[in-house]
C-alpha cells in the first residue's frame, strides 16, 4: 500500500504534538519510528490509524482519502499494541472469533485454533484474557492480526513485553508482511532491535520530523541525529 | 444485513460479559430493590392515593436504577482501550450504538421484571390485573430512557467525572418520556382504561423513534470525537 500523509498536523490546546509533516511510505517499507518520550510518535500512529482527527493535512491510502467513520480503507489498516486492544472477559478464542466477524473475515475454528499455535497461545485458546501476561496479549494481538491480515500495519512499543521467542515471532510476522507489500510502521525505543528490521527510519522530535533515511550501513548520520536522545553515556553502535 | 450482523455480535458479546460478571444487573437490582425499601418507609401510600404517588415513585426507581446500568454501559470498551479496536476497524458505529441500546434495554426490562411485583406487594396495591398494560407503558419509557441514555452514555465516555456528568444532562432531556410515562400509568391506574393513556403512548413511541433515529445516525460522530 502507498501511504501520502500531507501537511499532517495535530494540536491538543496549545500544544502541538505533529508539525506540517509530509511524507510518502511505499509499499514494502518496514519504517522504524523513533524519538523521545513526547515527540509525537503516538500521535503520529493515532492520526494514521485515524484514530485521531488531524488538525491539519490529511492521509490518503493508494489515493483515497483516509478519515474517521466507518470506511472500508480502516479494514486495511492494523495497530498492534502491548495492551493488544481486547477484551479481558472474553476467552482467546472469543476474542477472536469477535474481532473476525466484526471485521467481516470468514475464518473457521480450525484456522482460529492454528493462528492461536502460530502464537504459541494454544494451550490457553479457552482461558480469558484477563488471565494472561502482558507479553501473551501482545502475542493474542500479533494472531488477531495474523487472521485479520492488514497490509498498513502500526505497532506501538510491541518490544517491551515480548520475550525472545515473541520477538521472532513478530519480527518474522512483519517480515512476511512486507515482501508481501504491506507496509509497517513501528514506534519503539529500543533502537538496536528495530535496526535490524528496518528499511527506512525516521526520527521525530517535539512534533518535528528531522530525521528520514533509508537503511544504509554505516549510517553515520543516523547516529549523529539520534545520540542526543541516548541516556549520558551511552552510545549506539549500528 | 451487515449492521445487523455486527449489532449481534456486539449484543453477544455484551450479553456474555454481563453473564460472566453479573456486575451491572447485579448492582442495578439491589439499587432498585433498596429504593423501593427505602420508598415504603418513607411514604404510607394510602389506597385511595395509590394512582397519584405509584407511578412517580416506580419510575424514580426505575431511572436511578438504569442512570446505574448507563454509567458501567461502555466499561468493558474502557479496559484495555477496547473502544479504539472497534473504531479501528471498518465496523459500521450505528452497529455499537443498536447493541448498547438492546443491552441496556435487556438489563433495565430485566430488574422491571423483579421490582414491579415486589413493587406492588410491598405497598399493598391491588390493580394486579393493570399489571401487563402498566409494564407496556413502562416498556416504552424504558426504551426512551435506552435511546437517549445510551447516546449520552457514550458524550461523556472521555468526562472526567462523568458519573456525575450523566444525570445532570441527562434527566433534563428525559422530561417528556418521565412526564409520559407517569401520566400514562397514573391514568390507567385510576381508570383502568388502556385506551385513555393511548394519547401519553403516542408520545412515547413518538419520542422513542426520533431518539433512536438521531442517536442512529450521530452516534459516529459522537464516538469518534
Amino acid at each position: 500500500m502507498r501511504i501520502v500523509i500531507r501537511g499532517l498536523s495535530k494540536s491538543y490546546g496549545l500544544v502541538w504534538a505533529l508539525k506540517q509533516t509530509d511524507l510518502v511510505l511505499e509499499p514494502g517499507e518496514c519504517i522504524a519510528l523513533l524519538g523521545p518520550n513526547g515527540a509525537g510518535k503516538s500521535t503520529l500512529l493515532g492520526l494514521l490509524s485515524a484514530l485521531l482527527h488531524p488538525t491539519t493535512g490529511e492521509v490518503l491510502i493508494d489515493g483515497q482519502r483516509l478519515d474517521q467513520g466507518s470506511s472500508p480503507l480502516r479494514s486495511a489498516i492494523g495497530l498492534l499494541t502491548p495492551s493488544g486492544h481486547l477484551y479481558e472477559g472474553l476467552t482467546l478464542r472469543e476474542n477472536l472469533h469477535l474481532f473476525n466477524s466484526l471485521y467481516g473475515v470468514k475464518k473457521s475454528p480450525q484456522e482460529i485454533d492454528e493462528a492461536l499455535d502460530t502464537v504459541g497461545l494454544g494451550r490457553w485458546r479457552e482461558e480469558y484474557v484477563s488471565a494472561l501476561s502482558s507479553g501473551m496479549k501482545c502475542r493474542l494481538g500479533i494472531g488477531k492480526w495474523l487472521l485479520l491480515q492488514p497490509q498498513f500495519l502500526l505497532l506501538d512499543e510491541p518490544y517491551g513485553v515480548l520475550d525472545g521467542s515473541g520477538v521472532d515471532l513478530l519480527e518474522s510476522y512483519l517480515k512476511r508482511l512486507c515482501r508481501s507489500g504491506g507496509t509497517v510502521v513501528m514506534a519503539t525505543h529500543h533502537v538496536s532491535r528495530i535496526l535490524t528490521l528496518c528499511s527506512r527510519a525516521l526520527i521525530l522530535r517535539r512534533g518535528e520530523l528531522i530525521f528520514d533515511e533509508p537503511r544504509q550501513q554505516p549510517w553515520e548520520s543516523f547516529h549523529r541525529t539520534f545520540a542526543e536522545f541516548l541516556p549520558r553515556g551511552d552510545q549506539w553502535s549500528s | 444485513m451487515e449492521l445487523l450482523r455486527q449489532t449481534v455480535w456486539l449484543l453477544r458479546k455484551d450479553l456474555l460479559l454481563e453473564l460472566r460478571r453479573r456486575e451491572s444487573v447485579v448492582a442495578m437490582f439491589f439499587f432498585g430493590t433498596l429504593l423501593l425499601f427505602v420508598f415504603h418507609f418513607a411514604f404510607e401510600i394510602p389506597p385511595d392515593r395509590a394512582a397519584a404517588m405509584a407511578p412517580g415513585l416506580l419510575w424514580l426507581a426505575f431511572i436511578f436504577t438504569g442512570t446505574l446500568g448507563l454509567t458501567q454501559l461502555f466499561q468493558a470498551e474502557r479496559e484495555n482501550h477496547c473502544l479504539e479496536a472497534l473504531l479501528l476497524g471498518p465496523m459500521d458505529r450505528a452497529a455499537l450504538y443498536l447493541a448498547k441500546v438492546s443491552f441496556n434495554l435487556f438489563l433495565m426490562l430485566l430488574v422491571e421484571v423483579i421490582i414491579f411485583p415486589l413493587f406492588w406487594i410491598l405497598f399493598n396495591l391491588a390493580f394486579w390485573e393493570l399489571l401487563p398494560s402498566l409494564f407496556l407503558v413502562a416498556l416504552l419509557g424504558t426504551m426512551g430512557f435506552c435511546v437517549l441514555g445510551t447516546l449520552f452514555s457514550a458524550v461523556t465516555l472521555k468526562a472526567r467525572a462523568r458519573e456525575l456528568l450523566l444525570p445532570l444532562i441527562l434527566f433534563p432531556l428525559m422530561i417528556p418520556v418521565i412526564l409520559a410515562t407517569v401520566r400514562g400509568m397514573e391514568i390507567l391506574l385510576r381508570t383502568g382504561q388502556f385506551e385513555e393513556a393511548v394519547p401519553w403512548l403516542r408520545l412515547l413511541v413518538g419520542f422513542d423513534v426520533i431518539f433512536l433515529t438521531a442517536g442512529f445516525l450521530i452516534f459516529e460522530w459522537v464516538i469518534e470525537a
